[in-house]
């Protein structure tokens, strides 16, 4: 093998135990809160809001943080967002499982799972004439292209560069994603898959949108409201997933970047008379 | 991260996995133990081939696939696997993985707040859209397949 060597954080097991304890210990306490919360479920019109426990499990460890309770410390923070992927590859290895086990509802997809990914495109068409319109500038092809998960950021600073203002626009949707990404991925998908203008089987494969976490949570809101339908619904999804993990940087790096670009410089004349300006900004033209 | 640190931090996961599925479902802990054990394997499998394999693909997509491999009609241990995974509630891995997503963010709240309304009204108009938009091609193309 030719690979270069793996670099570890950590010198031995004991001293990630030193250091993560703190951690997990925390996360067992989460789930005693959240899970005996349990689900609620809030009717709303003909549709309703579930909220599950991972959304309280998020609010308290964002609580605990450096910034409000300071029961952790930045160093704890570094830690715990590598643990996410740990704590997700069993649940995506579970929906795998639930893909296999219902295999000829994926097989009878056939043809058409290649293709999912696409939709995707409609999130920088809808999202850039408000950026422009909200006076944002180049930084909104950073913060349209796409939900900026870590592989679209790192597009957007190779392609830009580091220090441009794509990447800036990048970034700041990457910790609007992190902050209400999950939970926003499980209300809309409560109200939309409730509107019944989708299939279930359509929502559970469009619930794989590139990111893991919101996957989860969009499914987890569709299983609840199609009970009957749930193996369907998570089978799909996780194949969603799965397809978009593979074909969602291609998509990202040659259709969703040079198309967001384009539709910058064509909207932003047009657009860009209309935008919100910042109190700054008229000051400065009056001066 | 080596292998033995994936493979206690998955035990870790597995036991809040476990826990969650105790206090949220009521399914008693040894109930699960076969799940966990089989989604445990996966993952591990998962980060083995994610090191050898020169393909550049997430430990994600392997962990989905060899999940899938080892429950499909040609699988020798298929049915052990569907039942062994299904005492595990869908979502009672989720938890954790909330805890850990949470921790993992919180020193970003400030630069959340100071950012202010624009940037959250166009990450809302991006999500909407991305996953409005899914919804609407994928709902097109199983249709033209005659998958629904």
């Amino acid at each position: 093998m030719s690979r270069k060597k793996e670099t570890y954080v950590y010198s031995s097991l004991m001293e990630r135990f030193a250091l993560e304890w703190k951690i997990y210990v925390l996360a067992f306490i989460f789930i005693l809160i959240a899970d005996s919360i349990g689900q609620i479920k809030i009717p709303v019109g003909k549709g309703m809001f579930i909220l599950f426990p991972i959304f309280y499990a998020i609010i308290l460890g964002v609580m605990c943080g450096p910034q409000v309770l300071k029961i952790v410390e930045s160093k704890h923070v570094k830690a715990a967002s590598k643990l996410v992927v740990v704590g997700i590859c069993p649940f995506i290895a579970k929906l795998g499982i639930t893909a296999g086990a219902n295999i000829d509802t994926i097989l009878s997809a056939g043809p058409a799972l290649l293709f999912h990914g696409f939709g995707n495109l409609l999130g920088p068409i809808l999202a850039l004439p408000v950026a422009i319109l909200l006076g944002m500038k180049r930084e909104a092809v950073g913060a349209c292209h796409s939900i900026n998960r870590e592989y679209h950021m790192a597009l957007i600073n190779n392609i830009y560069g580091s220090d441009s203002a794509e990447a800036r626009g990048s970034l700041s949707i990457y910790i609007v994603g992190g902050m209400v990404g999950t939970i926003y991925f499980g209300l809309m998908a409560s109200v939309i898959g409730s509107i019944g203008w989708f299939h279930p089987r359509a929502l559970g494969l469009a619930s794989g949108v590139g990111a893991g976490i919101m996957m989860a949570s969009a499914s987890a809101s569709l299983c609840a409201i199609y009970p009957e339908m749930a193996e369907t619904i998570s089978a799909m999804a996780s194949v969603g997933e799965t397809m978009a993990g593979i074909t969602g940087i291609y998509i990202t790096m040659f259709l969703a970047i040079p198309m967001c670009d384009k539709l910058y410089t064509i909207l932003e004349p047009k657009l860009g008379k209309f935008a919100l300006r910042s109190a700054k900004d008229t000051l400065r033209e009056k001066k | 991260m080596r292998y033995i640190e994936w493979f206690v931090l998955f035990i870790i996961g597995a036991c809040g996995t476990g826990l969650a599925n105790l206090i949220g479902y009521g399914v008693p802990f040894l109930d699960s133990v076969p799940g966990l054990a089989v989604m445990l394997v996966i993952s591990m499998a998962g980060v083995f081939l994610s090191k050898i394999v020169p393909l550049k693909l997430p430990i994600l997509a392997y962990c989905s696939i060899i999940g899938l491999l080892s429950a499909c009609p040609v699988s020798p241990i298929r049915s052990f696997v569907i039942q062994a995974v299904s005492a595990i509630n869908f979502t009672a891995p989720f938890t954790m993985v909330g805890a850990f997503a949470g921790l993992a963010i919180s020193d970003q709240l400030k630069t959340f707040v100071s950012q202010g309304w624009k940037i959250l009204i166009v990450g809302i108009f991006v999500m909407t859209g991305t996953f409005l938009g899914s919804c609407l091609w994928d709902q097109m193309i199983l249709t033209l397949v005659g998958a629904i």
